[in-house]
C-alpha cells in the first residue's frame, strides 16, 4: 500500500527529516539504529489463495516479509528531539517510506509528549510489530496482528511512565488522524479509507516477571469510498429488487444510512498478559473491533503463545483465532424483507472470513544483534477460495 | 585416575571463579548521599527511573557488551541475557519510548565519567574502584 501524502504531512516529515539529519553536530547528537528481517516464506492453501494479502501462494518467497528500516533521532537538548524512521518491506517492493517523523518534548519525568507521524497503538505491540528481533516469533500471530493499514498515524500523543511501589505503569493517550487505503476480503483488493478523530488510550502495568496490558482506540469513519465501491455495489441488486417490489425511496435512503460506513464510529480494545518467569513464556490477548452501527462484523479475536528459553533459544508453541461475530441490530427497523434480506448478505459477506491455526517458532540468538527465526504454521480460512493452509518461514532478524 | 579428578577439580574451581569472582561494583558520584539497592538500579537502567531518590536526575552509562563486567552486570541487576536486553531496548528505542544507556568502552573512562558528573551512575570491575567515585553497593 503506498499512503498518500498530503501538503501538511509532506512538510511534517520534510522538516522532521531536515532537523534529524542536517543539525551541525555541535547542536545536535544524531543517533542512527536500525532493524531488518531477511526471510523467506512458503505458503500453500488447498484453495489456491494466499490466506493474507500481499502473500504469494505455492512459492517460497525472500520479498513477502523481508524489511528493513533506519532511524535517526536527533537530541536537540533540554527534553527536546526529532526523529524520523525510513522504512522499506518487500511486500511494497521496498518502496521507502518515512514511517515515523516526529518531535519529542520531555515534559518532566514522567510525561513525554510527541507531535508529528507516528505509530498507531492499535493493540499491545502494534507500535513495534516490524520490528522481529523485539520478539520471538516469526511474525506476530495474525489473529491479532493482521495489518491493519493505519498503523502510521499523524497526531499528538503522551506517553507516561509511573512507579507504583515495585511496579511500573506505562500509559499512552494520542489524538490523530490518518488517510490512506485498507483491504478488502469482499473485493480481495484495496479501497481508499480514512479514520479521522482518532483517540486511543492503553495502559501497562508490569512487575518483574509479568504484565497486564489493555486499551481503546476509536475514530469516525471516513468511509464515501468504501461505500460507493464496495457497500453500495454490493447492495444494487438488493435494492433494485426491493424496489421493483414495493420499497419506497425513503425506505431506501434509510436502508442506504444503515448499510453505510461513512461517518459511523470504529471502536477497538485489547486486553492480555505476558508472562517471563524461569525462563518460562506465555503471552495472551484479545481484541475486539468494529464499525459500529454499519454492515461491518464485530472481530473477535485472540493469540496464546507458550514458550520455554533454553539459554540462547526460545521455542515458542501458540494457538490463533480471528473470529467474526455478526450483529444484525442495525437492521432493526427496516421492514422491508428484501432490504433486511440485502443487508444480512452484505453483513455474513463482510464476516466470511475467519481463520484459526497453531504454529510452532524457534528463535537462535546467534549474534548479540542477530536472532535467526524458523516457523511452522498451520491454519484453516473459512473462505473456500483459501480453506486449509501452511506457511514454513525462516530468516534473520536485525537490530543496530 | 586421581590425577583426572584433581584436573577436573581444578578446572572447575577455575572456570567458577572466573564466572562468580568477577566482582562488579555500582559507582556514583562522591557526592551523592542516595542509598541505592539493586531493584533500584535495574530501574533506572531499565528506563523507569529517571531521577535519584533526592530528585537528582540521573543518567546511566554501560559498559560494551564484550567487557566481563557488562556480562555480571546484566545477568545478576537486570537480570536479562545481552539479547533480551537488546530485545527490550527494541521495543523502546523503535517506539520512540527511551533510548538504552551510551556504551563506553573502557572502565577506566567509566571512572572518570562518573568521577565528574554528580549525574551518573556507573559501574566497573570492582578491583578497578579508586577514591574518586562512590560505590554504591558490589555484587
Amino acid at each position: 500500500m503506498k499512503l498518500q501524502y498530503n501538503p501538511r504531512q509532506r512538510w511534517l516529515i520534510g522538516s522532521v527529516l531536515l532537523t534529524t539529519l542536517y543539525l551541525p553536530t555541535a547542536v545536535a547528537e544524531v543517533k542512527l539504529n536500525g532493524f531488518a528481517s531477511i526471510r523467506g516464506t512458503s505458503v500453500s492453501s488447498d484453495g489456491g489463495l494466499a490466506p493474507y494479502p500481499g502473500y504469494e501462494e505455492g512459492e517460497l518467497s525472500f520479498k513477502t516479509e523481508s524489511l528493513f528500516a533506519i532511524q535517526a533521532s536527533a537530541d536537540l537538548s533540554e527534553g527536546l528531539s526529532a526523529t524520523v524512521q525510513l522504512f522499506g518491506e518487500g511486500a511494497n517492493d521496498f518502496e521507502v517510506d518515512a514511517r515515523w517523523a516526529y518531535f519529542s518534548y520531555q515534559l518532566n519525568d514522567t510525561h513525554r509528549l510527541s507531535a508529528g507521524r507516528f505509530a498507531n497503538p492499535i493493540f499491545h505491540q502494534s507500535e513495534y510489530e516490524k520490528v522481529g528481533y523485539a520478539h520471538n516469533f516469526s511474525r506476530l500471530p495474525k489473529a491479532v496482528y493482521i495489518g491493519l493499514d493505519f498503523s502510521t498515524i499523524e497526531g499528538i500523543a503522551v506517553d507516561s511512565q509511573f512507579n507504583i511501589g515495585d511496579y511500573s505503569l506505562q500509559t499512552k493517550v494520542l489524538y490523530g488522524g490518518w488517510s490512506g487505503e485498507v483491504f478488502s476480503a469482499v473485493t480481495n483488493n484495496t479501497v481508499s479509507f480514512g479514520l479521522d478523530n482518532i483517540m486511543s488510550a492503553n495502559a501497562t502495568l508490569a512487575g518483574d516477571w509479568w504484565q497486564l496490558f489493555g486499551g481503546i482506540f476509536a475514530a469516525e469513519i471516513d468511509g464515501a469510498v468504501i461505500d460507493s465501491t464496495t457497500v453500495f455495489p454490493l447492495a444494487a441488486g438488493g435494492i433494485a429488487l426491493a424496489t421493483a417490489n414495493g420499497a419506497t425511496a425513503a425506505q431506501v435512503a434509510d436502508f442506504r444510512n444503515r448499510i453505510g460506513w461513512n461517518e459511523k464510529d470504529a471502536f477497538y480494545w485489547f486486553s492480555g498478559f505476558a508472562v517471563d518467569y524461569s525462563n518460562w513464556l506465555v503471552d495472551f490477548e484479545y481484541v475486539s473491533y468494529e464499525v459500529k452501527e454499519s454492515t461491518d462484523v464485530l472481530n473477535n479475536s485472540w493469540y496464546l503463545a507458550l514458550g520455554h528459553r533454553f539459554d540462547n533459544v526460545v521455542v515458542t508453541v501458540h494457538t490463533e483465532d480471528y473470529a467474526q461475530d455478526p450483529d444484525f441490530g442495525y437492521l432493526n427497523g427496516v421492514t422491508h424483507p428484501v432490504l433486511q434480506a440485502t443487508g444480512r448478505g452484505i453483513t455474513s459477506a463482510f464476516g466470511q472470513r475467519e481463520f484459526d491455526g497453531v504454529g510452532l517458532s524457534v528463535r537462535y540468538d546467534f549474534h548479540p544483534s542477530a536472532a535467526f527465526k524458523a516457523d511452522y504454521f498451520k491454519g484453516t480460512d473459512t473462505r473456500a477460495t483459501v480453506d486449509d493452509y501452511q506457511l514454513i518461514s525462516f530468516g534473520v532478524d536485525l537490530v543496530f | 585416575m586421581k590425577n583426572r579428578i584433581l584436573v577436573l577439580s581444578t578446572l572447575l574451581t577455575t572456570l567458577s571463579s572466573a564466572m562468580v569472582f568477577a566482582e562488579v561494583a555500582v559507582i556514583v558520584h562522591p557526592s551523592n548521599a542516595n542509598a541505592l539497592d539493586a531493584a533500584t538500579v535495574a530501574k533506572i537502567y531499565l528506563g523507569r527511573e529517571k531521577s535519584f531518590a533526592d530528585g537528582q536526575s540521573v543518567v546511566p552509562m554501560s559498559l560494551v557488551e564484550t567487557a566481563p563486567s557488562s556480562a555480571t552486570f546484566n545477568d545478576v541487576v537486570l537480570k536479562k541475557s545481552a539479547s533480551q536486553l537488546k530485545a527490550y531496548w527494541s521495543k523502546l528505542v523503535f517506539t520512540g519510548k527511551g533510548t538504552p544507556p551510551k556504551e563506553l568502552a573502557t572502565e577506566e573512562e567509566m571512572l572518570k565519567l562518573v568521577a565528574g558528573n554528580p549525574s551518573l551512575i556507573g559501574f566497573v570491575d570492582a578491583s578497578k574502584v579508586d577514591a574518586s567515585v562512590k560505590v554504591a553497593f558490589k555484587f
